[in-house]
């Protein structure tokens, strides 16, 4: 076994947690698999490369990579910016798709088939824009330092990691100490009764799109940064992502996050045991041994 | 029956169900004086959970309206109910069971200004002692009557002027609805005007001001609750078509 | 001149009848049975592979072909992808309604990543060749050529579409409309509704594999890239457009969205210089992908609609609906 292995998968797997708990957290409030939830993560990546691009040709300054990292102040705040935009966005998309289906009642089952429609629109939009090729917030290479024991890291994996690990808890407290949280969990109990005790559902569903698509950003930024930025980033984590929502149960913050790290171990340790070419596959192993032994998740209720 | 302004909740030819082409309730004049405990009776499928529900804004209205304490509420959407005060606290699932004890609470005191809401959950709890006890242990791990009693303690927060309960009595041992009707009665004492749907009549009957009976969506009877139970109507309703009262659920 | 346009009309509906196969196996799933697929293309795949490693020439480079007879091919495709629509269902069926649609989503993730890797057995990237196409003898003479398979096909498609009509209205299919529409009826039937449903699911599935067997066939030659996901996407456009729960619905719009799909592609590779022609592919699917959102959104029940009306209110699941409250927002 290979200890670098372990690195790459807690960096990998941090990412996918991010996605994860945006999954989770929609998921349980608008009750339905968002297949765009993939198209976020890669919309948040792009926003952010249009903005750090803008930043870096008005202000020169802002492109020089900050202390041992590599990107510049550019990176960072054009993050800032593409969570409120994605959230924007996603705010969109519910107006125009999803809203009006909650208006007409549509079964779940519509809402995931519309899900299906603006992934693909959104993912072949990006590609119209940007075409498929990848594009870099940065184009400076990094050197993986030792942390002993046979591991190395970049600062970009190890910044990564506190940034996943921050937001994680950031939510988590906003979830159980705050009053737009305790809302959120209730219309995620039972929506009629969160009407009944004067919450407004409609509020709370436009926090969780901003949520949602804020993390997805970021998670995007992450892994434009890490590794490239293309149209496709978003699709291929998907499955990744829906693995580590299911396996940390539905609802539950600190389930998709831990489940995530899990996802992105079992992905780096099978790597080398299957080779590369068959990581999207571990997923997908751990999906079927989820629904086959646990459906409920590690962290969730049984139905 | 009608008395003027001391009116606190009336609905008005309400028609109201699920379906346009399909009214459950049809045609409802109905009225509650301030301070009043009114029970709605009426066979299974009559259409008093839909009746109530309407009026807390859960059913679609179709025509009619429904006056609150002076004010037309019949276009309020449901989250703003509450904030006129009326409080409703439905049948089955009505707390957050995935929720503690204090955050049932809290998240129905959130509509309080900020200043107010620690005060009322600590009311609640000298209110109800029970739930005190362990405020951080999950809803759902409590028994029937004390879901019952936080469900009431959480519509209670906002200190409503009109509570409105849709079988409260509905699964629960008959000491348990005792004390809990015995509850209710207190509450209503303390001047909130009470609209109670129940199957469980004789219990009902013993605490409520008036009585009324809806049959397949409309009015049958209306009148004092007391010597109802000896009326031929409730035995050609209850005894007649269904023996088990509480067969329902 | 005449004759090759109508050798290349023949050409167009023999390839938009094998979507429409696909349609119709997707229509046991969904339109029937209420059964959501995001791994259509998987399916598809399953079908198409076996099929051509049953019936191409043996091959040293990989594992077979056996050389069987075309029709042993289209059933062994037809009965793989039934198998894994069965294994998949039973995992997924009793759960929500939505891990059904993950699930099938990984299916197609992961034949996709079978299709590229497993050289051996699938050719890998380059795909598989000389598939043995039904009259081969006769490609000489492409009118009859085209004619031809598009008998072939047309039979196909008849037969499928007389048997799901026969099945709809026998009683299995009757049970099946009411398990999706009554959520009491469902429940009453307990662990049979489950069964019934997965029933549903692998029939559909296996149509799924016979339509990408004959579309191999036809072809001569898949490779992994066939089996992207916008061969789902476009299936269910088809289905959706046609009308869901209507045979001759997954039909007519699967001949409507291919002729939509093969013109929008000709006057991209027509007008558009080469170097920007994948960007306006991709601009192709954005707006196919809002045609389908528009049509769920304005009419969600198709061109033909169902052939049955089915009530409104039941089996509908709970979603957070704020506004439904008020009788404002009700549409009369």
């Amino acid at each position: 076994m290979n200890p670098q292995a372990l690195m790459d998968g807690l960096v990998a797997g941090s990412m996918i947690g991010l996605g994860a708990v945006g999954i989770t957290l929609t998921y349980s409030i608008l009750r339905f698999a968002n297949f765009a939830h993939g198209e976020l993560i890669s919309s948040g990546a792009y926003f952010a490369l249009l903005v750090a691009s803008a930043l870096g040709a008005l202000f020169g300054g802002m492109s020089t990579p900050i202390g041992p990292f590599s990107f510049g102040w550019a990176v960072p705040v054009a993050a800032v910016v593409a969570f409120a935009l994605n959230g924007a966005l996603a705010l969109l998309i519910d107006w125009l798709l999803f809203g009006r289906l909650r208006r007409q009642s549509a079964t779940i089952i519509i809402m995931v088939m519309a899900s299906f429609g603006a992934a693909l629109t959104l993912r072949s939009l990006l590609e119209f824009i940007f075409t498929s090729s990848p594009a870099y917030y940065s184009r400076s290479l990094q050197i993986a330092n030792s942390l002993g024991g046979g591991i190395r890291a970049t600062p970009d994996q190890l910044l990564s990691l506190l940034v996943a690990a921050i937001l994680v808890v950031a939510i988590h407290i906003l979830l159980t100490r705050t009053a737009i949280g305790r809302s959120m969990r209730a219309v995620s109990e039972n929506p009629q009764l969160a009407g009944v005790v004067g919450i407004e559902v409609r509020q709370v569903i436009r926090v969780v799109w901003l949520l949602g698509a804020g993390l997805a950003a970021v998670a995007g930024v992450t892994a434009g940064v890490l590794v490239q930025i293309r149209p496709q980033m978003g699709f291929d984590l998907l499955l990744p992502l829906f693995a580590a929502a299911i396996l940390g149960g539905i609802g539950s913050v600190p389930g998709a996050m831990l489940a995530g790290l899990i996802v992105g171990l079992s992905e780096a340790i099978a790597v080398q045991l299957v080779g590369a070419e068959w990581r999207a596959a571990i997923a997908f192993v751990i999906l079927v041994a989820v629904l086959l032994f646990r459906p409920q998740g590690l962290f969730g209720r049984a139905e | 029956m009608a008395g003027g302004g001391d009116i606190m909740l009336s609905t008005g030819a309400l028609v109201a169900g699920y379906e346009r082409d399909l009214p459950i309730v049809r045609g409802v004049d109905f009225s509650v004086r301030r301070g009043e405990l009114v029970v709605v009776l009426g066979p299974n499928g009559a259409g008093k959970s839909t009746f109530v529900k309407a009026i807390a804004g859960l059913v679609p209205i179709h025509s009619g309206a429904v006056m609150l304490d002076g004010s037309d509420v019949t276009a309020v959407p449901t989250h703003q109910k509450v904030r006129h005060g009326l409080a409703f606290v439905p049948q089955t699932e009505n707390i957050f069971a995935t929720l503690s004890i204090h955050d049932n609470l809290l998240v129905a005191a959130q509509i309080l200004p900020k200043d107010r809401r620690a005060r009322r959950v600590a009311d609640l709890y000298a209110m109800f002692p029970d739930l005190a006890v362990k405020p951080a242990r999950r809803a759902g791990a409590l028994s029937g009557g004390q879901r019952q009693m936080l469900a009431v303690a959480r519509a209670l927060i906002v200190e409503p002027s009109v509570l409105i309960l849709d079988e409260p009595s509905a699964g629960l041992s008959p000491k348990i609805v005792f004390e809990v009707f015995e509850r209710l009665k207190a509450i209503n004492a303390t001047g909130v005007t009470i609209i109670l749907v129940e199957q469980n009549v004789k219990a009902a009957l013993a605490i409520a001001d008036r009585a009324v009976i809806l049959v397949e969506g409309q009015l049958r009877h209306e009148g004092k609750a007391a010597g109802l139970m000896d009326d031929p109507l409730i035995a050609e309703l209850y005894l007649g078509a269904r023996p088990h009262k509480d067969a329902h659920r | 001149m005449n004759l090759e346009l109508i050798a290349y009309g023949a050409f167009f509906l023999t390839m938009a009848l094998t979507y429409a196969i696909i349609a119709l196996g997707l229509n046991v799933q969904w339109g029937q049975t209420g059964l959501f697929n995001v791994g259509i293309a998987g399916f598809v795949a399953i079908g198409a592979y076996t099929s051509a490693l049953l019936t191409t020439p043996d091959d040293p480079n990989r594992f077979g072909g056996f050389d069987l007879p075309i029709f042993v091919g289209w059933i062994g495709g037809a009965i793989t992808a039934s198998i894994a629509s069965f294994l998949i269902g039973a995992l997924t069926i009793r759960l929500r309604a939505d891990y059904l649609a993950i699930a099938t989503f990984g299916v197609a993730v992961v034949v996709q990543l079978a299709a590229l890797n497993l050289e051996p057995l699938t050719g890998g990237p380059f795909g598989v060749g000389f598939i043995p196409r039904p009259f081969a003898e006769l490609a000489g003479n492409p009118l009859a050529f085209g004619l031809l398979n598009l008998a072939v096909l047309s039979l196909v498609v008849g037969s499928t579409y007389l048997l799901l009509e026969r099945l709809a209205r026998s009683p299995w299919g009757r049970v099946l409309r009411s398990v999706r529409e009554d959520e009491q009826a469902a429940l009453a039937l307990g662990k049979n509704a489950t069964k019934f449903r997965l029933q549903a699911f692998a029939l559909g599935g296996g149509i799924m594999g016979l339509a990408g067997a004959t579309q191999a066939h036809f072809i001569g030659f898949i490779a992994p890239e066939n089996y992207l996901p916008i061969l789902t996407f476009q299936v269910w456009a088809m289905l959706i457009v046609g009308g869901s729960g209507n045979n001759r619905g997954a039909i007519l719009g699967a001949v409507l969205v291919w002729g939509i799909w093969a013109a929008s592609a000709g006057i991209v590779s027509a007008i558009v210089p080469p170097e920007q022609q994948a960007r306006a592919a991709a601009l192709q699917i954005v707006m196919i992908g809002v045609a389908l959102c528009a049509i769920l959104l304005v009419r969600p029940r198709g061109i033909l609609g169902e052939e049955r009306m089915i009530s409104r209110h039941l089996g509908k699941l709970r979603t957070p609906s704020p506004t439904a409250n008020s009788s404002a927002d009700r549409k009369a």
